[in-house]
């Protein structure tokens, strides 16, 4: 089994502090303007640091998640498909067989390029093709694995023709 | 290359006329407010002249929309401006549809969508074609797409020669006294005796009679027929709601929606629920009623075709080789009466719009149905295992979360309105352990030799049977709780599966052990069975996933 690049966390945990940052701001913000503005006419004084105190919990647990996701997830290039295991709460393990796999693609957003990380899509024709995507890779082996993964797809169908 | 039918020319004309014309309307609209030299009153002429450019736009199209038949694919080149030129190989052609309107029925018209797996939406439309051109169309793009079959000896043609023989037992002698031959071939047939004389007959396997379509419209509720109502009651809201007034009158409604008290308010509500589901039901039956009037499914080849339609008239072809998997479909009503349905989901889209999923069957006795699955995909009468016994624990414990969150919504309502009695809305908890024993005995999975069945849901159960060759990838799941509980979740994916109504096919909820040995099982055979068919193929296997 093959785990991710440990640097992914810091992609997740920046992703993690991003998103609760905007829910955050949202929930204070909709707090303030409800108490200040006298909108609500009698609120409660626990109402703005009721709000924060929520956005900051939100925030610990997006955190969390995203540290934990990282000891979860795992892969493995098997002998006839691609196995993959993930998920926090609901734990996924998924195969893709090398047969199904339609064309395999490697991207690297602005984020994962400053850390230096790739992250590799596999598609198959099925309805929940987008969602097998390996992130977490270095470049070097991202490129390997699509080449990998390339081959395999080939050598699949020749196998069978015998 | 081919040209549309002259008809169209008109179609298009009229069609980006309308639409352009808005265009120098808005334009003269807004800029006689903000520049003087242009005039409100130029409106008119401005309007005509988008409408005619408009026109001119359409009837350009007409002449630079061209289609074609050739050896290997089907050619349509499109586009007034930007040019475009799609080849679309026969092999990779999932089902080719013929929709008729009510007045192209009577002008003789059709428009014909050729789909594939890949994309949104449909791959070419031609709009419109003569009938008899979109019959020759569909009949050549049939006939071709079997052609590249044959040339490569493709394991359909021996499988589906084998499964023709125990169909054709299959239609009941009710049916052939159905058979109306001379009706449905005679514009197949004059294209026949012209073109070749070698082709097939069409074999029929199923018609619907009429008691058959008339259980079926009376049991099936679309829920797009509440959308139709509301659409209908958002325009005439005023009319409707005298309607309502009216007919509640005589159990005491208000005299009108000024004057009432409470309970004649109350009565008001009360008779509009029910007239409202009343007439939801009846607007659904009607459209079931026109959707599937005169249904008929034959098999010419390795094709399914089927026509249905009282007013809108469809017919589509169904290549056999390309069907992903088979689903029975049965809600509690048609349970009762011991009927059920039997779809067939491709890869592509169909005219429902619901994804691929083709209704072979619509309704028929249920032993038919499960006789006719059996035929189609050559699977095994299902000995179905049931989830353990804890899954019920865990949906009785779903369900009463549910429960005591609509007694929460409650009792938040009855602060801010005058709601009183709210812990009323308790009754709910009744229905939670009956929910959740239904939902526990409808569920069910068969491992077979060469076929998965998955069974699931109570208001609409689907029984889906899916061969190992079509799995596009196995995952199991495993929630917080499911965790806990020792049990997992086995979602099977398709490439038919892209439904927007019909989840993935999932078994529910069985004991871990269970759940990897059909995760091993599914993996194994999935490669086992490609092998063996690509061994039957004579070392030639087909690339394509579908």
């Amino acid at each position: 089994m093959e785990r991710l690049n440990p640097r992914i966390r810091v992609v997740w945990l920046f992703l993690a502090v991003f998103r609760a940052g905007i829910v955050g701001g949202f929930l204070v913000g909709a707090a303030l303007v409800l108490s200040e503005t006298g909108l609500w006419a009698n609120s409660p004084d626990l109402l703005v640091p009721g709000a924060i105190g929520l956005a900051v919990t939100l925030g610990l647990v997006r955190v969390a998640v995203a540290w934990r996701r990282y000891a979860v997830w795992r892969f493995e290039v098997q002998d006839d498909g691609l196995y993959i295991e993930r998920g926090v709460f609901t734990r996924i393990k998924t195969v893709v067989p090398y047969v199904r796999v339609q064309h395999v693609d490697s991207r690297r957003s602005p984020i994962e390029r400053t850390t230096g990380l790739a992250t590799v899509v596999v598609y198959t024709a099925g309805s929940r093709s987008a969602d097998v995507a390996i992130p977490g890779l270095t470049p070097e082996r991202a490129e390997q694995l699509r080449e990998d993964l390339r081959r395999l797809a080939i050598e699949s169908e020749g196998e069978d023709a015998v | 290359m081919n040209r549309l039918h002259p008809f169209s020319a008109a179609v298009y004309a009229l069609r980006y006329g309308l639409l352009w014309l808005w265009v120098p309307f808005f334009l003269v609209t807004a800029l006689a407010g903000a520049i003087e030299v242009v005039n409100i009153a130029w409106l008119p002429v401005a309007a005509l002249l988008g409408f005619l450019s408009g026109a001119a736009y359409g009837i350009v199209y007409y002449y630079r929309f061209e289609y074609g038949i050739t050896p290997d694919t089907f050619d349509v080149a499109s586009g007034v401006i930007a040019r475009r030129s799609r080849e679309i190989p026969y092999r990779r052609i999932q089902n080719v549809d013929v929709r008729q309107g009510v007045l192209q029925r009577v002008l003789g018209l059709a428009v014909v969508t050729v789909e594939t797996a890949g994309g949104g939406h449909s791959e070419a439309a031609l709009q419109l074609v003569s009938k008899s051109e979109a019959d020759r169309l569909q009949h050549q793009i049939r006939r071709r797409t079997a052609g590249v079959d044959a040339d490569d000896p493709d394991r359909p043609t021996s499988e589906a020669s084998e499964d023709s023989r125990p169909l054709d037992h299959e239609p009941l002698d009710k049916q052939s006294s159905r058979v109306d031959g001379t009706a449905e071939a005679s514009p197949a047939s004059e294209t026949r005796s012209r073109r070749e004389p070698t082709e097939p007959s069409r074999k029929r396997l199923f018609a619907l009679d009429s008691r058959e379509l008339l259980l079926y419209s009376l049991t099936t509720l679309r829920p797009a027929a509440l959308a139709a109502v509301g659409f209908l009651f958002f325009f005439a809201t005023d009319t409707v709601l005298d309607f309502l007034v009216t007919l509640s009158q005589p159990f005491g409604g208000p005299q009108d929606l000024q004057t009432g008290d409470t309970q004649s308010y109350g009565v008001l509500t009360v008779v509009s629920m029910v007239n409202g589901i009343v007439i939801t039901y009846l607007v659904s039956v009607a459209y079931t009623f026109a959707t599937y009037y005169d249904f008929r499914l034959g098999r010419v080849d390795e094709d399914f075709v089927y026509e249905r339609g009282l007013l809108q008239r469809y017919s589509g072809s169904i290549p056999a080789e390309k069907v992903q998997s088979v689903t029975i479909t049965d809600n509690p009503l048609q349970r009762l009466i011991d009927y059920a349905g039997l779809w067939v989901e491709t890869a592509g889209y169909g005219p429902d719009s619901s994804g691929g999923s083709q209704s072979a069957v619509p309704m028929a006795r249920a032993a038919h149905v499960h006789r006719f699955a059996e035929n189609l995909t050559h699977v095994e009468t299902p000995a179905f295992a049931s989830p353990p016994p804890i899954a019920r624990r865990r949906y009785l414990v779903r369900y009463s979360l549910i429960a005591a969150g609509v007694v929460a919504a409650a009792l938040a309502l009855a602060q801010v309105t005058p709601l009183e009695r709210w812990y009323l809305a308790a009754v709910v908890f009744v229905a939670v352990p009956p929910a959740a024993h239904l939902r526990y005995v409808n569920l069910g999975y068969y491992v077979g030799e060469d076929h998965l069945v998955i069974r699931r849901g109570f208001w609409r159960r689907r029984t889906t049977v899916i061969p190992y060759f079509r799995i596009q990838t196995v995952s199991t799941r495993r929630s917080i709780f499911q965790r806990r509980l020792g049990i997992a979740s086995l979602v099977v994916d398709t490439a038919s599966s892209r439904t927007l109504f019909w989840d993935t096919p999932t078994i529910y909820d069985v004991d871990l052990e269970d759940a990897r040995g059909a995760h091993r099982t599914g993996r194994k055979r999935l490669q086992s069975a490609l092998r063996e068919r690509a061994r039957t193929d004579d070392a030639s296997f087909s690339v394509d996933f579908t």
